[in-house]
């Protein structure tokens, strides 16, 4: 039972010599190519989910004007270069979705968790290529339904990405509520399978096969978070399908756990009775609320290792960081009800969600200050990298400020529903984790392909995102204490929103620049790929972990020969006067403990 | 991975401990339905939500021995044991908010919904054989 | 830090082998019938929350009591229900047995409970399914429910569908279980765990199996009983 080190070994050795190109690169079971399909797949919808972004503020910012180039692109959903109202909640339920599940679930940790696990505890593969590859599929198969749901006659589904009854159970609600909201189902639950086969090899990966010598403390902090965004996810989405299940039956075979009585005019009353809306609103929250944790614990790990290895300093506070973690994943799941303090929640209930989810500052304030107190006297080194990780740590704490003002019951009956709340979770959740993904992405780069990303393109991605991130969504914080409902078509009809007109304008201009940006980024990407820069030695960052002793690029197995053996945590940057201490590097006997 | 490591690491009680859970699991079945039937006859709800309470304990020790002993979690190491049962905490807070939640939504609709609280007072008469076509209308 | 606090645990976390001693296969087992235990969960925490915020509700002695082969208007409450819970006990005491069988490399022993279990699967499946049409031709389906609260006022239509949705899901867990321990048997009569020198395959099944009982115990509780 403990050679299962072995049993791969030979396993990826027979693998290695008959590798065509469909095992290669298409069903390939080699985590690293899992990594990249996955990370491929997140940025062409990320580019895509952008694009609706662009048309929507387009929409908000210039509601008067007409852009005949809309009609050539989206025919009847944008007639006279006018998107109609129906197009505009179906670009933003599909942007929602897909950020939020294919771009940072799937995207991030898809790609980091199938990347860095076995490189960093120090295995040949995941405990099962076979499922990881399968996950892979499904999120693919998830894909091309999602997309598919764009080609229906009435469109995609339109009632916002948490699907709410009764526009998500009566197909007759909206446009997008039938074939659209069929497609959204399968959809997603396909995805839920995929996040669950791979959660699920995350976890047996980090438990069962470390390398010799690599105890639980002393994983980098990224193996750590990982674990615990796999945790949340195996038993969080589960939840998720047995809401949608019952939705497929409120849907399909009239059942009535969604809908109580509803009175349509000119119809009647439906045959529906005895059913709570809420009930959906728990269970999706029930999954939605840990959803906001996975998508972020993956972008906190990896920043976490960056500003350490970047700083040339230990970690600050590395079992505080796993303390925090862990305090996280468990709040994570008691705070679901705090999106609907306005629902009809009981006022108690509401009452006691607000303290459990004050509860969540504090571990994050651990966090935060553990970052800052890694830079401080740090030898820093400003790698693109480096400064999307600090980046991050400064967009989690003006978009988790205003979390405190939000999780108050009392303050949230009015903000709930307007552009603070839109700023809040793009700020903390959105742009936070992009920004850790682009850390991830710069830092490991050279690892994933053998080459360098260009700094000078780096370096103009960086300023002009986090510039453009603060001014697209500052601003909104002050739209929405004046009360401007998020979701809405137009606001020029209304005499008190007029006011913000400009201000609406200034945001979708600048959210084009940084849309912008983004495509020289996926310019510097594939272009690096091809013609970047040749990394020439094993170990660029001169960094401590695992990955950065297997050759420049790993074949299927990482390591040639024997996987090192781990003395050591991997956070001994300047230890004794010494730069870096590698964890293969045994303890010697003059050394000082730490 | 040799066949008698395997067994040693997860020796249990073998067939006597089997024949005594499965004896265990039966009488707890047998005193669940005397406590249905018994329930039967009774309306007083104190009462009532006593015996459903007793259930519900004897359901949760029905629970105890399947996983304990024929899923031989308890002869698993103690890590093991705790990464399994310290995450199913989750659902004390899970049911108290959700349950919570739907009573309070019952008080409201009582108090808001006069259709809702009318329905819940006219009986129905005989089988309901109204109802049922009204339903099937659908 | 990290070596002080390593010193002190044992060497099963030290790396390079399973912290729990088992293999990865039995551990992802376990997280997978953890996560569908909360999908399980969620459906009955669902029903729960209906139930409570609903005036009324019927009675399950009212509802589930006859009986295959008695005449139609008998009021045999709760005992065919219990005839169901005790095939699939014993089907998890036989399935119990060819783990153990498996353990002792007996292959015969394995063969001879495997089709027990798989026998009381179906047994299960086929009261099962004789329970659901009797249901059907009293006039209760999905959207559709014929009987009356306790107190003889009109029952909402979530009565039925929670019950046959969650036992619904039920039995297609049980369904699968059967095709899992059908292909158990095959590969068993194909000697393959004799090839591979151990039945480990037979425990994860016997897990999922067991996990299947379990769920029981449950719906069993909150439909018949409460």
């Amino acid at each position: 039972m403990s050679n299962e080190a072995v049993l791969h070994d030979n396993h990826s050795h027979e693998h290695a010599h008959h590798d065509t190109f469909i095992t290669k690169y298409v069903f390939s079971q080699d985590h690293k190519m899992i990594a990249k399909q996955f990370l491929i797949t997140g940025m062409i919808w990320a580019v895509l989910g952008g694009f609706m972004s662009v048309l929507f503020r387009l929409q908000l910012g210039y509601p008067d004007s007409s852009f005949p180039w809309m009609e050539d692109l989206l025919g009847k959903w944008a007639k006279g270069g006018h998107i109609t109202p129906e197009a505009y909640y179906a670009l933003v339920t599909t942007h929602g979705t897909v950020l939020v599940f294919f771009v940072l679930t799937a995207g991030l940790s898809g790609t980091f968790a199938n990347f860095l696990i076995p490189l960093q505890i120090g295995a040949r593969d995941m405990a099962s290529p076979f499922m990881n590859m399968l996950s892979y599929w499904f999120f693919f198969a998830a894909s091309i339904i999602m997309m598919s749901s764009f080609f229906v006659q009435t469109g995609p589904f339109s009632g916002g990405w948490t699907a709410y009854p009764p526009l998500s159970a009566l197909g007759d609600a909206s446009p997008g509520s039938k074939s659209g909201m069929d497609l959204w189902i399968i959809s997603m639950a396909l995805f839920v399978v995929s996040s669950l086969l791979g959660g699920l090899n995350y976890i047996a990966t980090i438990l069962n096969m470390r390398t010799k010598g690599m105890s639980m403390t002393r994983l980098p902090l990224t193996i750590w978070a990982l674990f615990f965004t796999a945790v949340l996810g195996v038993l969080s989405f589960p939840v998720l399908l047995s809401g949608f299940i019952l939705l497929i039956f409120d849907r399909n075979f009239g059942t009535s756990f969604y809908l109580s009585d509803i009175f349509v005019n000119g119809v009647g009353a439906l045959p529906n009775e005895g059913g709570s809306a809420i009930l959906f609103q728990h269970l999706f929250w029930f999954l939605g609320h840990p959803e906001v944790y996975i998508i972020l614990l993956p972008a906190m790990g990896m920043v976490s290792e960056i500003l350490s290895v970047n700083s040339r300093k230990p970690i600050f506070g590395y079992m505080a960081m796993i303390g925090s973690l862990f305090a996280i994943a468990i709040l994570a799941f008691l705070v679901w009800a705090h999106h609907m303090f306005v629902t009809g929640l009981n006022p108690f209930l509401g009452s006691v969600f607000v303290l459990l989810t004050l509860l969540i500052a504090v571990p994050s304030a651990i966090k935060v200050f553990n970052w800052l107190t890694t830079l401080w006297r740090g030898n820093i080194r400003f790698t693109p990298g480096m400064l999307f990780a600090i980046g991050f740590v400064s967009l989690f704490i003006s978009g988790g400020l205003t979390g405190i003002w939000l999780g108050n019951s009392a303050l949230d009956i009015h903000l709930h529903d307007t552009y603070f709340v839109v700023a809040h979770f793009h700020i903390v959740m959105g742009v936070a984790s992009m920004f850790g993904m682009f850390a991830g992405i710069y830092h490991w780069f050279p690892k994933m392909y053998g080459k360098y990303l260009n700094n000078t393109l780096g370096y103009i991605h960086f300023w002009v995102t986090i510039a453009g991130a603060y001014m697209i969504f500052w601003p909104m914080h002050y739209e929405g204490l004046a009360g401007m409902p998020r979701r809405y078509y137009d606001f020029s009809i209304w005499e008190s929103f007029k006011q913000f007109q400009d201000l609406n304008r200034f945001i979708s201009v600048v959210s084009i620049m940084v849309f912008a940006v983004q495509l020289l980024f996926l310019f510097n990407f594939f272009y690096s790929i091809f013609k970047g820069r040749k990394v020439t030695t094993l170990n660029p960052w001169k960094s401590n972990t695992l990955e950065w002793t297997t050759p420049i690029n790993p074949g299927h197995g990482n390591w040639v020969g024997e996987i090192p053996e781990v003395y050591r945590w991997p956070y001994d940057y300047g230890k004794d006067g010494v730069d870096f201490t590698p964890q293969t590097t045994p303890v010697g006997e003059e050394e000082s403990q730490h | 991975m040799s066949h008698t490591a395997t067994h040693e690491a997860h020796s249990g009680g073998g067939t006597k401990e089997i024949i005594k859970v499965t004896i265990i699991l039966s009488v707890l079945t047998i005193v669940e339905l005397i406590l249905g039937f018994w329930m039967m006859g009774i309306t007083e709800p104190g009462f009532r939500l006593a015996i459903k309470g007793t259930i519900v304990i004897l359901m949760m020790a029905k629970a105890f021995y399947i996983v304990a002993y024929f899923m031989h979690l308890k002869h698993e190491v103690k890590n093991l044991i705790m990464t399994i049962c310290v995450p199913l905490f989750l659902f004390v807070w899970f049911i108290t908010a959700f349950l919570y939640d739907g009573n309070s939504f019952k008080t409201l609709r009582n108090r808001y919904d006069k259709h809702f609280k009318e329905q819940s007072t006219i009986k129905v008469p005989a089988k309901a054989e109204g109802h049922s076509e009204k339903k099937s209308a659908e | 830090m990290s070596t002080t606090t390593t010193a002190t645990t044992t060497n099963l976390w030290g790396g390079g082998k399973s912290p729990f001693n088992v293999e990865y296969g039995k551990l992802m087992m376990w997280y997978f019938l953890m996560s569908d235990a909360f999908t399980f969960g969620a459906f009955l925490i669902s029903y729960g929350t209906i139930r409570f915020s609903t005036n009324g509700w019927p009675d399950p002695n009212e509802v589930f009591r006859s009986f295959p082969f008695a005449a139609e208007g008998v009021h045999a409450p709760l005992v065919f229900v219990s005839v169901m819970t005790f095939i699939l006990i014993i089907s998890s005491v036989t399935m119990v047995l060819a783990v153990q069988a498996g353990q002792n490399m007996d292959k015969k022993a394995v063969v001879r409970n495997l089709i027990l279990t798989i026998i009381g699967g179906i047994a299960f499946l086929s009261c099962q399914a004789w329970e659901w049409n009797h249901l059907f031709h009293e006039g209760a389906w999905w959207g559709r429910n014929p009987f009356m609260n306790a107190d003889g006022t009109a029952s909402s239509t979530n009565f039925t569908n929670y019950f046959f949705t969650i036992t619904g899901f039920h039995g297609f867990h049980v369904f699968s279980g059967v095709i899992i321990n059908i292909i158990m048997l095959i590969m068993t009569l194909a000697d393959k765990f004799e090839q591979r020198g151990h039945y480990l395959m037979i425990e994860k099944a016997g897990l999922y199996w067991h996990f299947v009982d379990l769920v029981w115990v449950f719906v069993f509780t909150c439909f018949y009983l409460i």
